[in-house]
């Protein structure tokens, strides 16, 4: 296979992973050695051509290949039947909705968040269920992984570099669920996004971490505190609007779904629900106002909107659809709000994921 | 072992200006508004403009928070000097 990276021969194990710290090609983390053999067999299993390119990646605008990705796959740990998951999410980071140059310069705390949907889930072992946010589970780990080391060393999205983000959150390390699609009372997210049933796909969204919720009752309960949590002022949404995703954990969904809700009526309620006075949000400074004009004169703040009237009620978001819903985590009383950038960017992308021809 | 290198290698710096500015006095300066604070880049356009004589052309963003248009870039470029990056 006819390679162009660079490469180096070293003997020393410990030399080596010392190596990538030195010039800075890892995240704080050891990586697996980008070997050729390990980057000539990831490649192979998707048969595409080593040099084809998914574009330059924000904001340093590196070329992705498939060969600087599959080097950066390996190191982030994965085995050649993560490549795939690994390609789809950076087809779909790198989609202009998503707008992944200033998602990686932002002041503000949102990392993309990988949603993997479809059998390959379940094939591959993903979590879906218990800690679905957390440590565990390799491809979990390895897919959301590689995706950040390929940011790093394609985008050189980098701290205290091009990286402005004034927090950021432990998902700069990997940031990658699965969606519980058996049980889950409703269709997976990637078929509410427009692909067929029983396909795999990846949904990006950037987001901040997630806010737990306790969130245990009836419907109307359970909405009660979601709404209230989503519409905290701190959040950009509550200012700018933009998107934002509300995980359930399978208890909750089934609870709504035994009395009759289906997921776009949640999705309506909260709409209508997670509000607050435009007095209320004025409160926050002008600073804050200055937001809300940029969005305006750019078009994505809804005129229908008085904000002269301090009585207006400004929802989260522009539309419903903007509210993401996915059923993951274990069956507890727990479900989490996971706020977008507002109005700027991180919108979500979904793209299906190719599997090589056998 | 064969270890293959995870990043491109570093490729050319941004180029130095052609010819600096003595004197903004009488210049068209290209002022990019990020359109994020909007008072404060007010505030400098008329300090530019009232108190050090610079014609001041104010070209605004769509969006602070994603790269000008190329049109944007362009109009930008006919000015003696540029001004970018005021965010907050």
């Amino acid at each position: 296979m006819k390679l162009v990276s660079e490469s180096l021969s070293l003997d020393d194990y410990d030399e080596a992973v010392e190596l990538f710290f030195e010039r800075g090609w890892t995240d704080g983390l050891p990586v697996v050695l980008p070997t050729r053999r390990r980057v000539e067999a990831m490649i192979a299993h998707v048969g595409r051509d080593p040099q084809e390119s998914l574009g330059p990646v924000p904001p340093r605008g590196g070329e992705a290949t498939i060969e600087k990705l599959a080097i950066n796959a390996v190191m982030g740990g994965c085995r050649p039947e993560h490549f795939p998951v690994v390609l789809a999410a950076m087809e779909a980071m790198m989609d202009p909705a998503h707008n992944l140059n200033g998602v990686s310069q932002t002041t503000h705390m949102c990392v993309s968040l990988i949603i993997v949907n479809g059998p390959i889930a379940r094939e591959l072992g993903f979590n879906s269920r218990d800690g679905v946010f957390g440590n565990g589970y390799r491809s979990n780990a390895a897919v959301g992984r590689a995706a950040r080391l390929a940011l790093w060393n394609l985008g050189g999205a980098v701290p205290w570099d091009t990286d402005k983000s004034t927090l950021s959150h432990p998902g700069e390390y990997a940031f990658c669920i699965a969606e519980e699609e058996e049980d889950n009372p409703w269709p997976p997210l990637h078929v509410d996004r427009g692909c067929p049933p029983g396909s795999d796909a990846v949904t990006v969204f950037a987001c901040e971490g997630p806010h737990s919720i306790f969130c245990y009752g009836t419907p109307e309960e359970m909405l009660h505190v979601l709404a209230d949590s989503m519409c905290a002022l701190g959040n950009n949404n509550m200012h700018v609007m933009g998107q934002t995703l509300v995980t359930l954990n399978p208890l909750n969904a089934e609870e709504f779904a035994k009395r009759g809700w289906s997921k776009g009526d949640v999705r309506h309620y909260l709409w209508e629900h997670a509000r607050r006075s435009l007095s209320d949000v004025r409160a926050c400074g002008v600073v804050h106002e200055q937001f809300r004009k940029m969005e305006r004169d750019a078009g994505r703040y809804p005129l229908r909107y008085d904000l002269d009237n301090p009585t207006t009620r400004l929802p989260v978001t522009p539309t419903p659809e903007d509210i993401h819903i996915v059923v993951a985590g274990g069956r507890s009383y727990f479900g989490a709000v996971l706020p977008g950038w507002g109005g700027f960017g991180g919108f979500a992308v979904t793209r299906p994921i190719i599997r090589p021809a056998r | 072992m064969e270890i293959l290198v995870p990043v491109w290698p570093a490729v050319a710096s941004a180029r130095a200006a052609t010819q600096r500015l003595r004197d903004v006095r009488g210049a068209r300066i290209a002022l990019v508004d990020d359109n994020l604070d909007i008072p404060f880049t007010t505030h400098l356009a008329s300090l530019l403009s009232e108190r050090h004589g610079a014609k001041i052309e104010r070209l605004v963003k769509p969006s602070g928070t994603a790269p000008s248009p190329r049109e944007l870039i362009d109009g930008a470029a006919t000015a003696h000097a540029a001004i970018v990056g005021i965010g907050l």
